[in-house]
């Protein structure tokens, strides 16, 4: 057990200060996309809900509807229509209402 | 024995009669070197049974057409059969000719003849028989689970005592059965890719590696091969990081709290390690069928992880220098090497018998061969060892990964209109940290599927836990063991 | 699409009901409802020296009688669900239902036989936690506004990435 005992002091302390402070292990976390609304057009946002393998991303008329809460980031999204997918650096999703979780996103890039 | 060989990738899949299937059967089950690696069904225009058999010279599937709803009781010519008889079962409604009592398994106790089946509803419903073997004597059972431990998966164990020993243990998994082979159906390999990346999250690169190469075999294409090795680096991640928790659970399950917080923070530096590597602490959304869809971050990946392997070592050389915790280890839950080729058993759990089964020996370890970590004791501490071995084996291999060069790239898959798929079949593998996971792929004319096998090392290995229990323990090794075996719920029921 | 008026006071006084009975001791207890295990890793992970949620007074406890928070992860697998019911019955109020990772907010698996497809179809959840898996930073962050010591950041996100927020 002295072992153990002096092999910890030596370590250290590693607990993150989160909430209190940010963490930067957070960089390197994936995260949900952000759509870059003047680039989507109604073809490039059909192909990236048909990109989608769960339920996070569908159309409705000139509106991409985006429920962050089905997200798993995976990316193909992004992989389909680069131009207009960013990454949102936002892991702090959590939310008291599953509705807040329904994004909608205009479709501007079909605007003359 | 009539025999339409088509070589694929290593794999000879082989025609058999169904009068000639025990014969052939019981051959197999005896050549030196040759072990069931797994057995399943189809429904088509009639039902056909496959078995997988795993050899020297690489995989062989036989192949046989089942008329009349029986074919003969293969689990007694080869024990590991059992499991899938019963799964067979339930799913096909064809069964064993000796008519002894199947289990039911995977589907769960209102599952009606209406119930979703990959074939047909049984004729008769299966038993609630609990084990292949009888319990004698006097015992109690008490039933523990399926919502257990805090942070551990649901799994429903019934527990047979004579007070304290551990008599029998028999496993429920049907509360987490999801359907994934059934939902498969239908679906694009690369639609279902997601899917079979979450059958077992925890061996999510083995077991969609496994898939992706079924898919591949059966489009008669291959990933090229820096795609192939950036694979294979995302497989030994997976392995180091599922090593370290199962360290961390030893530590947990012998109560050793200072040797648990050490190695979770060996985990928790693999993981970041991970996603600073791949973009995902699992390595999820790495491959996909052709090829990989990301290459890892080299730069980033030799920096990180010599510190995070260094941790692991560091935890695990103090763990070996504590007696109050390798006593707790030694001849607990042991099994021999008989246990181990009897039951079909794979990954450390059949190394540390001695049984050196491995899938690392073809695509890419090919040219980067792998030294097979054994041991001889059966026990946790075997397993233990045979961990740590493999860990420091795999930090060697993704060292020579990275030098021969890793990418991020795929083939185009032949799809209808681009190429010529034609209909075809084709089985895939790696080596997960918990053992050989298979996987077998059918695709029609449209390239979807029409059967997806999935067969995740968990399913070899959960047949050895009883066994493993039953041998003079109590029920406190009872979590020691299953941190040893470091199998998932998940992995099973699917 | 903004909660209606009803909803946001509701969920207001939700909060500081729970808010004032949890102080700052709360305990959980898990419940996996079909997952893939790896949100299960990352829960246990809370507890592991970076993260160590004693630090905030969250305790895990696997005895339901004792648990305030019920943190529920998996797609809600049809076979499990009496199972679910049962120890989430089994907590004394005041309680929370906190769903946990994409499969439980459902958004991997569809309603169909073997599974209902979210945690919401059996189970009053109060907090929905998205990922896949939910990083236990993403976790700490959840309880922290199941609690409410933490304020939500979701309302204000657009997930619009033209020069506005993102």
């Amino acid at each position: 057990m002295p072992l153990w005992f002096a092999r910890g002091l030596r370590r250290g302390v590693v607990t993150t200060r989160y909430p209190a402070r940010p963490d930067d292990s957070a960089a390197w976390l994936p995260t949900p996309p952000a759509f870059r609304s003047r680039r989507l057009t109604r073809d490039l946002v059909d192909r990236m809900v048909a990109a989608c393998p769960g339920t996070a991303l569908s159309r409705r008329d000139d509106t991409l509807v985006f429920d962050v809460g089905a997200c798993t980031s995976c990316g193909r999204c992004a992989e389909a229509a680069p131009e207009a997918v960013a990454s949102s650096g936002e892991f702090e999703l959590a939310a008291t209402s599953r509705s807040v979780l329904i994004k909608e996103i205009p479709i501007r890039g079909d605007e003359p | 024995m009539t025999t339409q060989a088509a070589a694929i990738r290593g794999t000879v899949t082989t025609r058999v009669p169904a009068a000639d299937l025990e014969r052939v059967t019981a051959d197999l089950a005896q050549a030196p070197g040759t072990r069931l690696a797994d057995m399943f069904a189809s429904d088509g225009a009639t039902t056909v049974l496959r078995l997988v058999w795993a050899r020297e010279s690489g995989y062989l599937v036989t192949e046989t057409e089942i008329e009349g709803g029986q074919y003969p009781a293969l689990s007694d010519i080869a024990p590991a059969a059992f499991v899938e008889e019963c799964e067979i079962y339930e799913q096909f409604g064809i069964r064993p000719a000796t008519g002894k009592p199947l289990n039911r398994l995977m589907l769960p106790p209102h599952a009606g003849p209406d119930f979703p089946r990959l074939g047909h509803a049984p004729a008769q419903p299966p038993q609630e028989v609990h084990a292949p073997h009888t319990v004698g004597g006097q015992a109690f059972e008490f039933p523990f689970g399926p919502v257990r431990q805090v942070g551990v998966e649901s799994l429903y164990y019934g527990l047979v005592t004579s007070g304290e020993e551990v008599v029998d243990v028999y496993l429920f998994t049907w509360h987490k059965h999801r359907g994934v082979e059934w939902r498969l159906r239908g679906t694009t390999p690369r639609e279902a890719m997601f899917f079979a990346e979450r059958a077992e999250g925890l061996s999510a690169v083995a077991v969609g590696w496994a898939f992706a190469a079924a898919a591949e075999a059966a489009l008669g294409v291959a990933p090229p091969p820096a795609a192939d090795r950036t694979r294979a680096v995302a497989l030994e991640l997976e392995r180091l990081y599922n090593h370290a928790a199962a360290t961390a659970a030893l530590c947990q399950a012998t109560g050793l709290t200072v040797g648990q917080s050490a190695a979770e923070i060996a985990l928790e530096q693999l993981l970041r390690v991970n996603a600073a590597a791949f973009g995902h602490r699992y390595l999820f959304g790495v491959i996909e069928p052709g090829g990989t869809r990301r290459a890892p971050d080299v730069a980033v990946l030799r920096r990180g992880l010599p510190a995070a392997y260094g941790e692991l070592r560091r935890a695990a050389d103090a763990l070996l220098r504590t007696n109050s915790f390798v006593d707790r280890l030694e001849a607990c839950g042991i099994l021999t090497a008989e246990h181990a080729r009897r039951l079909g058993l794979v990954g450390p759990v059949a190394r540390a018998t001695g049984l050196a089964v491995d899938a690392r020996r073809d695509g890419p370890y090919a040219a980067h061969p792998v030294t097979v970590v054994t041991g001889d004791g059966g026990d946790v501490f075997s397993r233990f060892q045979v961990m740590l071995g493999e860990a420091a084996e795999s930090v060697r291999l993704i060292g020579e990964f990275l030098d021969a060069g890793t990418a991020a790239e795929h083939i185009a898959l032949p799809e209808k209109g681009n190429g010529e798929p034609g209909a075809g079949s084709g089985l895939g593998w790696a080596e997960s940290s918990r053992g050989e996971a298979l996987a077998w792929v059918a695709l029609d004319e449209d390239g979807r599927i029409t059967r997806a096998r999935l067969r995740p090392g968990s399913v070899r290995n959960w047949r050895g836990f009883d066994d493993a229990c039953r041998s003079q323990n109590v029920f406190t090794d009872i979590p020691i063991i299953e941190a040893s075996f470091w199998l998932t719920a998940a992995g099973l029921a699917r | 699409m903004t909660p209606s008026l009803d909803e946001a006071e509701a969920a207001r006084r939700l909060r500081d009901t729970i808010a004032a009975q949890f102080g700052r001791s709360l305990h959980i207890r898990t419940l996996d409802t079909g997952s893939c295990a790896v949100c299960e890793q990352e829960i246990r992970l809370l507890s592991a020296p970076h993260y160590d949620l004693h630090r905030l007074g969250f305790f895990f406890t696997p005895a339901p009688r004792h648990a305030d928070l019920l943190l529920v992860t998996g797609p809600m697998v049809r076979a499990f669900d009496v199972a679910a019911r049962k120890t989430y019955e089994a907590m004394p109020g005041p309680k929370v239902v906190v769903a946990t990772g994409a499969c439980a907010l459902g958004g991997v698996y569809p309603k169909d036989p073997f599974v209902h497809g979210d945690v919401g179809q059996v189970l009053p959840v109060d907090v929905w936690i998205p990922g896949c898996p939910p990083s236990p930073l993403a976790l700490l962050h959840g309880l922290g506004v199941a609690v409410g010591r933490l304020a939500e950041k979701t309302p204000g996100l657009t997930f619009i990435a033209d020069g506005g927020q993102g």
